[in-house]
């Protein structure tokens, strides 16, 4: 067991330093001074040069990364050209949204997903497994941001059933800080104003987001589930006269399951590319947004530290679910 | 043993995906807007940049089939040579990633040992990154333009036909035709090229097709944050981009060219998903 | 054996990823956590080490020192987490302002460095200047923090005598002295970022001419080249805002307490700066010891709606008090709401084409002359709905020396014939840099879609490239552009704050950005700032401007109506083009 836990971590640690590697190598791509971006356009030419001395920037890039990884050790990730903050403390501020919204979309997934697969398995070739895999369909061919854009427009702007753009309303204020994530720290704090609040500005991002995993979902259930109900045990506990219920209930959900989950894992990474468009539409101040203001302006030091992290998050997830998996269920580590 | 023959199987699998009434739907799709993009040139009522003032968001008309935008373009015009952009980036960016794919995963699975370990951790780490957030950074830092967009793209997706590769050549690597090859002194060249490739075509076409929608998908969404195409391009993602303001007062600036590519990313998804019933036999009953 | 396990084994195997993501969360959340505590190292370092202030402000290599240490060393301190942490006071939604604008262009709240038009509108309600425009009634120069003021002349000098107002007071209570007018102008002049030409090159002042002969009073002297009308306006603007030296002092961190103004305010007006959260909004609470008439709006929250749509949704739902930036189209489609009252000034701004002048073929001035002459004015008012006028000069409806004269209209055969002129190749390629969003009432994109079809006509090929405003006024402010669109704002209402920019390359602003040297343009604009008799100056500009029309390097497009559109129930809502900030919240009030 713990060998597989130290294999796995090895693996991991591998990765990270390989994301590492190919960030700094991003940045290097850049074509763009950091040292004069930095110090603005009435910075003069010494002045430069004392700054990437300072930041290293003069000494062969072998060197440079050594230190970018002695700093990255530190956990300091440098400072952002366009906040003129530390990145880590940016990503503080815009990596719980992202994680609250990535969390609610994954429900929406989970919630709309599997049992929409798990009905249209058991209804094969009925009316209402054509609808679900309609609905899977669209839901993997649709324009995140087109649905995002018509989705506020309507829900919003012409109905008024839900909150706009943003994570709570203008006039009110954010919770204490404990996780970051708005519904949970208001339900920690008692507040339920506050919680409904955020809850309500959470749906259509999460609803937005939402609908490319559930479609995915819904396909992997639908397959997984089709499988086992062809396999021979199903078969024998029907004829030994289960009804059907039951055999759905007891057999084939339960050994559906596991594909099931890996993809639940798997779309994590999904996620977090759908929110750089719907955080944009939603002006949601997550690790998508900051990811793209970033980039737009070239500010190479944040851009590294959002890859970075977002790089972690996937395989981290991944990687304890299978942890967690084996910890269960061991015939996992064989695999 | 000699290789599987080509012929009969085509014969088989055109009747299969003939009864795959979905898929037969997508390839409808796709041939429809193939034809519509060759054409764009002769059959579009005006030029796609040509701007009319005067009729600035006017709504779909018989003059303006899909209406007109802010500039008094027409945008039927412009989606039809968008259909020629969205279908030029999915090929590009397939050929690109499926080739540099194919390539390295055949090398990891044919070689093995030191080289397979190195490049499949190597299609970890590119695994580990959400693909948006790491081809933005890709576009960002070469400039926002189409081509770096479908560079990008093209950097993020080639890992997964390596390990499909890999998987493939690791099964064929050990069956007898390849021994059998091996053993009248075949170059390993020789082995890959005639015999193992072949037979790993199927589900790299099934790849290659969901691959075509989900690159349309992301290089629009690029080109919607202003990673892609630039305007006055008429891409579909820069026309949602431009009508974004109007989506609720003037719908129609945004809605074709969402509906077009809905219906051109279904078309990749339905022969997609067809391809794989046909080649998948345990669902194929 | 039946494969598989039980479902709880399953449902388990879920808590354990929950349990997992949210230990991955705390520690992720916990960088901001104990910045609270942080804080107070910070001050405690400031305030025992107060050699390091006084010696960065003594050397004159100051602002290369503080530049090239702020990133570390801010990366150490971390006072910026601060605010965050802590939950504001409730305030109601009624006695609450929410104003909702793109704020894209926001990246500071020091008044010594901001100068972009998010950052001194807020700037404007927490800090007071010397002397400002009473908002709404015209150029007349009125008392704030100065209750009087004479301008002497002094030898080769003009002398200007500032008399404070002695009840005038901090937020913190303490009163607003002659020290702090002094160390307040002295610091904008050392931090030296992209205001601080105002107060060197426009009023020509230096930390020498600064000086308090009594407690009470500021003596500022500029040469008598300087028009003392000219320096007063500029004094109007935010750059020359008054800051608390004590509470700066004691929080100057390593860069002069730039980036600690961006949390904490320390200044004498009816707002305070209770939050910015980045790129969501800027909370500004009431000054509860305000030493003028208390605002009647408790707070004030400027909301960052980037998408224009949702500017629109905003006011209509309600969720928003005043948007800022609507599109002609918008305007539209909001008359006839009996909640939303539409209020449309005629902005100050100029929306124009710079053309760099060292980058072929905008090298050769008939080059420029021939893309004035392949624009169609009158299709870009079409596209603003008619919210703007035609204007093709520097100087803005409204100011001194505008003259109305329009000598350009859509003439491609002319157009052509200068390019043929030029020698310049068929199909030249022209980069045209432009920023995203919306500028001044339409997207920038569009618009330049529309200037790329026009000057596609002519026969040169126009590449667009959009960028991010702050990006593209980097690449500007670095001569790097070739072709742009941008929209210039006058900082104070008189001609010379557009003269100058316009057409004088050492005063570092548009015209050098577009690398255009023109001794003629320079001397022109020199003579004409320092003429103290209307009838005379007004001659002068007509001239200048007649020269810059044709030789510069710029197309002047249009002169666009701002339209704000306000909740029925905020009275007391003035638009004052001409003042900074345009907006003053603190006269405004809320009903039911």
């Amino acid at each position: 067991m713990t060998r597989f836990i130290i294999r796995r971590m090895g693996g991991l640690l591998f990765v990270m330093l390989g994301v590492s590697l190919l960030t700094f190598f991003l940045a290097q791509m850049v074509p763009v001074d950091p040292a004069a971006t930095a110090l603005g356009a009435n910075a003069r030419e010494e002045q430069i040069a004392a700054y990437r001395a300072q930041i290293g920037l003069d000494k062969p890039a072998t060197v440079q990364y050594v230190i970018y990884m002695g700093r990255l050790l530190r956990g300091d990730l440098g400072q952002s050209i366009r906040t003129r903050r530390p990145v880590i403390d940016d990503l503080g501020d815009y990596l719980p949204a992202t994680i609250e919204l990535s969390l609610a979309a994954m429900l929406v997934a989970v919630l709309v997903g599997i049992p929409l697969g798990v009905i249209a398995s058991l209804h094969r070739n009925s009316w209402s497994d054509a609808l679900a895999r309609m609905f899977a369909l669209v839901g993997g061919s649709m324009p995140v941001f087109y649905i995002g854009l018509l989705a506020l427009g309507i829900f919003w702007r012409q109905l008024r059933w839900l909150p706009g753009p943003g994570r709570l309303d203008s006039a009110i204020s954010a919770p204490p800080h404990i996780s970051g994530l708005y519904t949970l720290d208001a339900a920690l704090a008692g507040n339920w104003s506050l919680l409904t609040n955020a809850v309500g500005h959470l749906i259509l991002p999460a609803l937005v987001l939402g609908y490319f995993s559930a479609a995915v979902l819904l396909r992997m259930t639908r397959s997984a589930m089709l499988e086992v109900l062809g396999q021979d045990f199903v078969r024998t506990a029907k004829a030994k006269g289960l009804r059907d219920r039951v055999v759905v209930g007891r057999h084939v959900f339960k050994n559906a399951l596991p594909p099931v989950l890996t993809t639940v894992g798997m779309t994590f990474g999904s996620l977090l590319s759908g929110a750089v468009l719907t955080e944009t539409i939603f002006s949601w101040p997550g690790l998508g947004r900051y990811a793209t203001t970033s980039v737009t302006t070239l500010d190479y030091p944040a851009v590294m530290g959002v890859t970075l992290v977002a790089a972690i998050v996937y395989p981290l997830v991944n990687t304890l679910v299978d942890i967690g998996y084996s910890l269960i269920d061991p015939r996992v580590r064989v695999s | 043993m000699a290789t599987p023959q080509t012929a009969t199987p085509l014969r088989l699998f055109t009747r299969r995906f003939r009864k795959e009434t979905t898929a037969v739907i997508g390839l409808v799709i796709i041939v429809v807007f193939v034809i519509l993009a060759v054409l764009a040139g002769l059959i579009s009522p005006y030029p796609p940049l040509e701007q009319n003032i005067p009729a600035s968001l006017q709504p779909p008309s018989v003059a303006y089939l899909f209406g007109a935008d802010k500039l008094g373009r027409d945008i039927f015009s412009r989606i039809l040579h968008g259909a020629r952009i969205s279908l030029f980036t999915g090929l590009s960016v397939v050929v690109m990633a499926s080739s540099v794919g194919t390539l390295v995963g055949a090398i990891a699975g044919y070689l093995g040992g030191w080289w397979d370990e190195a490049i499949m951790r190597l299609t970890d780490i590119f695994f580990a990154f959400p693909s948006l957030i790491l081809a933005m950074a890709i576009a960002g830092a070469l400039g926002p333009s189409l081509q770096n967009a479908l560079i990008a793209v093209a950097v993020v997706s080639w890992p997964i036909y390596a390990r499909l590769m890999r998987g493939q050549v690791l099964v064929l690597r050990d069956q007898e035709f390849v021994q059998a090859a091996r053993a009248i002194g075949m170059s390993n060249l020789r082995i890959l090229l005639r015999h193992i490739l072949p037979n790993t075509l199927s589900p790299l076409l099934v790849q290659a097709s969901f691959d075509m929608g989900g690159t349309i998908l992301a290089v629009s969404g690029l080109s919607f944050i202003g990673f892609g195409a630039q305007p006055p391009t008429p891409e579909w993602g820069v026309m949602i981009s431009e009508g974004r303001n109007y989506i609720t007062t003037q719908w129609w600036l945004t809605f074709f060219p969402a509906f077009a590519m809905l219906l051109v990313v279904t078309g990749f998804n339905l022969v997609g998903d067809g391809l794989r019933d046909i080649l998948d036999p345990r669902l194929n009953k | 054996m039946r494969p598989g396990m039980s479902t709880w084994r399953h449902g388990s195997a879920i808590a354990l990823l929950t349990t997992m993501l949210l230990a991955i969360l705390a520690a992720c959340g916990k960088p901001a956590a104990p910045a609270t505590p942080k804080a107070a190292p910070t001050t405690a370092a400031a305030t025992t080490a107060p050699t390091v202030p006084a010696a960065t402000q003594a050397a004159t290599t100051a602002p290369t020192a503080a530049a090239t240490t702020a990133p570390t060393a801010a990366a150490t301190t971390a006072p910026t987490a601060a605010p965050t942490a802590a939950p504001l006071p409730e305030v109601s939604r009624a006695d609450t302002l929410i104003y909702a604008k793109d704020l894209g262009d926001l990246i500071t709240l020091d008044p010594a460095v901001a100068y972009e038009f998010s950052g001194i509108l807020p700037v404007g309600q927490i800090y007071e200047t010397l002397v400002s425009f009473n908002p709404g009634k015209g150029s007349k120069v009125v008392p704030v923090l100065a209750e009087s003021w004479d301008i002497k002349k002094d030898g080769e000098q003009w002398a200007l005598t500032f008399k404070l107002n002695p009840a005038a007071t901090f937020a913190s209570g303490k009163p607003v002295t002659a020290d702090d007018v002094v160390y307040s102008l002295n610091r904008a002049i050392t931090i030296n970022k992209s205001p601080a030409f105002l107060l060197i090159d426009v009023c020509k002042l230096t930390k020498e001419g600064i000086s308090t002969p009594t407690a009470g009073s500021v003596v500022l002297k500029i040469p008598n080249t300087v028009s003392p009308q000219v320096c007063l306006s500029v004094l109007t603007f935010s750059v020359a805002a008054v800051v608390e030296k004590a509470t700066l002092e004691a929080n100057l961190g390593s860069d002069q307490g730039e980036s600690w103004l961006n949390d904490h305010s320390a200044g004498s007006g009816p707002y305070t700066l209770a939050r910015w959260e980045r790129s969501v909004s800027v909370t500004m609470d009431a000054n509860p010891s305000y030493w003028g008439t208390a605002p009647a709006i408790k707070r004030v929250i400027l909301q960052n709606t980037p998408e224009l749509a949702n500017l629109q949704a905003a006011i209509e739902t309600g969720d928003a008090d005043i948007v800022d930036g609507l599109s002609g189209d918008q305007a539209k489609a909001l008359e006839g709401n009996p909640d939303v009252s539409l209020v449309k000034g005629l902005d100050t701004q100029l929306a124009y084409v710079g053309m760099n002048a060292t980058k072929a073929p905008l090298d050769k001035a008939d080059v420029r002359e021939a893309i004035r002459y392949a624009i169609n004015y009158d299709d870009i008012i079409t596209l603003l709905g008619g919210n703007a006028e035609t204007v093709q000069e520097i100087l803005p409806i409204g100011f001194l020396g505008h003259t109305g004269t329009k000598p350009f209209k859509q003439d491609i055969a002319k157009a052509k014939a200068l390019l043929t002129k030029a020698g310049v190749a068929a199909d030249t390629e022209i980069t045209f840099v432009v920023a995203t969003g919306t500028g001044l009432g339409i997207e920038w994109a569009t618009l330049a879609a529309k200037l790329k079809n026009d000057i596609e006509k002519i026969g040169l090929k126009v590449t667009i490239q959009q960028i991010q405003g702050s990006e593209l006024l980097k690449l500007y402010r670095a001569q790097d552009t070739q072709m742009m669109l941008y929209g210039w704002g006058p900082d104070f209402p008189d001609p010379d704050a557009n003269a100058t920019p316009f057409s004088n390359y050492e005063a570092k602003s548009l015209a050098w950005r577009n690398s255009w040297n023109d001794p003629k343009a320079i001397q022109m604009s020199k003579d004409a700032a320092v003429e103290l008799d209307p009838a005379k100056r007004e001659k002068l500009y007509k001239t200048l401007i007649d020269y810059v029309q044709h030789n510069g390097p710029f197309a002047l497009l249009y002169q666009p109506t701002q339209i704000v559109a306000v909740r029925s129930n905020i009275k007391g809502f003035i638009f004052d083009p001409l003042d900074t900030p345009k907006e003053s919240f603190w006269l405004m009030s809320k009903s039911k």
